[in-house]
């Protein structure tokens, strides 16, 4: 059940601008997904590798090794957990986190973008998610 | 939004980040060294807890171990840390080592793969400590000397194993849908030629977590445990593939085209000795092993009567190591092989005629288009 609180709302806070990075966030998961689906999660880590986003690497390379489910979730989430980033670094390593965990799933692109335009917040997620679906091939 | 978002936004476990490097690196120890409890734990069905906690000198890991030992589950656990005096009132560095022992005990009381265990708890120091986990991990794995007890259990898994591994995503999004414990549990009756095939699939560590948990397994599950996991697994590969989310490849793409092989045993046999030696002798054996299932036995017996018995080992133990592969992958590898000698002719003048023309024609070989379905 997600438990919304003022605190998980004042620390994922950050501006339009700041949010409107997320874009190329989204479309590299989907070309992650895409890569994946056609040669598997070892085929990652050469991404990772060239990775300047620790969190990403992380991800990536639990990937490889086989980490899945639940342990995935849990490791992940202990790395958010352990984290005291505010605003749009701590938004984006959400996002990046829910990337990875729909990444894991081996969700669709279209059910990926869902999960990630969330974090564009409900004012603008519709109108993001029209936009990148326009884009995705 | 997942539940690691939900539980990030919790206020004192973010003091993790004012931890200092000295203490980070102490609670890495720490994490080491309850890899190891985890192994030895696994390995005499937690007896070896008693001596751990009495051995432990660090109160909060020697507190849960000795519950532990006693009989104690992953939730009395939980409680017993949540109202004991000695997890009150700490400073961020104690509290951080309270909250990856607690994540540690948690792993080992479910049975987890010390390199999980491991995963969790260095989880809690950040990504910085990514690096040095995995060559922990890799040094430990790679000393590992495995038993390979051997528990067969009959049915159509291996057939489906090597039928999956055509697609390389199809074999995990199958494992995937199984789940780890599920697939390990199926997997662990079948013989070392599919296990081989599924380690392939994941990293170096990955491979070795793999392999340890199907002996790990085999030494505990009967083979009516592993028979009923085969089914529940194969029953997942039905779902998913009457869901259209999986196409099985067809049988025949593991049937090497017979004109090639003769073809590439042609060229082998019209080699002339010091050529053929050269290129075996020299060349990568795991590429040679690959091409070496598209040879008749014929050519195999030229080239290993040929070689030095130290060369011809090797080239047996890759081999042996070498998953048995898809007609597409003979073919590669029977391609490279023609490459490496049509470039070694090139540099003398002795090559017969005969073996040339052969290894320009595997050299160009095409794969042969599949029928529509």
């Amino acid at each position: 059940m997600i438990r919304w609180n003022a605190d998980l709302a004042k620390r994922l806070a950050c501006s339009d601008d700041e949010r409107r990075a997320l874009g190329p966030l989204i479309r590299r998961f989907i070309d992650l997904a895409r890569k994946s689906r056609k040669e598997g999660f070892l085929s990652l880590e050469a991404d990772a590798a060239q990775s300047e986003d620790p969190l990403l690497t992380v991800g990536l390379r639990l990937m490889a090794e086989g980490v899945s489910g639940e342990t995935l979730e849990d490791i992940l989430a202990t790395y958010l957990f352990a984290s005291d980033e505010k605003g749009w670094p701590f938004l984006r390593a959400c996002a990046t986190v829910e990337g990875l965990l729909s990444l894991s799933a081996g969700d669709e692109s279209p059910l990926m973008i869902r999960k990630l335009v969330a974090y564009y917040g409900a004012d603008r997620a519709l109108a993001v998610l029209s936009e990148l679906e326009a884009a995705a091939p | 939004m997942n539940r690691a978002v939900i539980e990030a936004s919790d206020e004192p476990a973010r003091q993790a980040a004012q931890v200092s490097r000295q203490k980070k690196d102490a609670i890495f120890e720490l994490a080491c060294r309850v890899a190891q409890i985890a192994e030895r734990s696994r390995a005499t069905e937690g007896a070896s807890l008693a001596d751990d906690a009495l051995a432990e000198r660090r109160k909060f890991l020697r507190f849960g171990l000795d519950l532990m030992a006693q009989g104690a589950d992953a939730e009395r656990l939980d409680l017993a840390y949540r109202h004991s005096p000695v997890t009150l009132d700490l400073d961020a560095g104690t509290r951080l080592e309270l909250s990856a022992t607690r994540e540690g005990l948690r792993a080992i009381s479910a049975g987890e793969h010390p390199a999980f265990v491991l995963r969790r708890m260095t989880a809690f120091l950040g990504p910085e400590y990514l690096d040095k986990a995995s060559a922990w991990l890799a040094a430990r794995l790679g000393k590992r000397h495995r038993k390979r007890l051997s528990l067969l259990v009959p049915g159509d898994l291996p057939d489906l194993l090597r039928n999956l591994s055509l697609d390389p995503a199809s074999l995990e999004r199958v494992i995937r849908a199984a789940g780890w414990d599920l697939s390990v549990a199926a997997i662990a009756g079948c013989a070392q030629e599919s296990i081989d095939l599924v380690a392939g699939f994941y990293g170096k560590i990955g491979a070795a977590t793999f392999e340890d948990d199907v002996d790990y397994l085999r030494g505990r599950l009967s083979g009516d445990d592993i028979g009923q996991a085969q089914n529940a697994f194969l029953e997942v590969v039905k779902n998913l593939e009457a869901s259209g989310e999986l196409e099985l490849g067809s049988e025949d793409e593991f049937s090497s085209d017979p004109a090639f092989v003769h073809e590439l045993t042609r060229a082998v046999m019209a080699l002339d000795d010091k050529s053929l030696r050269a290129v075996f002798k020299d060349g990568d054996k795991k590429i040679l092993a690959r091409a070496m299932q598209g040879l008749e036995p014929r050519a195999h017996e030229r080239i290993l009567g040929l070689i030095p018995s130290r060369v011809s080992r090797k080239l047996l133990d890759a081999v042996d190591d070498a998953a048995f592969l898809p007609s597409r992958e003979v073919l590669e590898a029977g391609r490279t092989l023609a490459h490496a000698v049509l470039a070694q002719a090139a540099l003398t003048r002795y090559v017969p005629r005969e073996a040339l023309d052969a290894f320009e024609r595997v050299r160009d070989w095409t794969a042969p288009e599949l029928p529509e379905a």
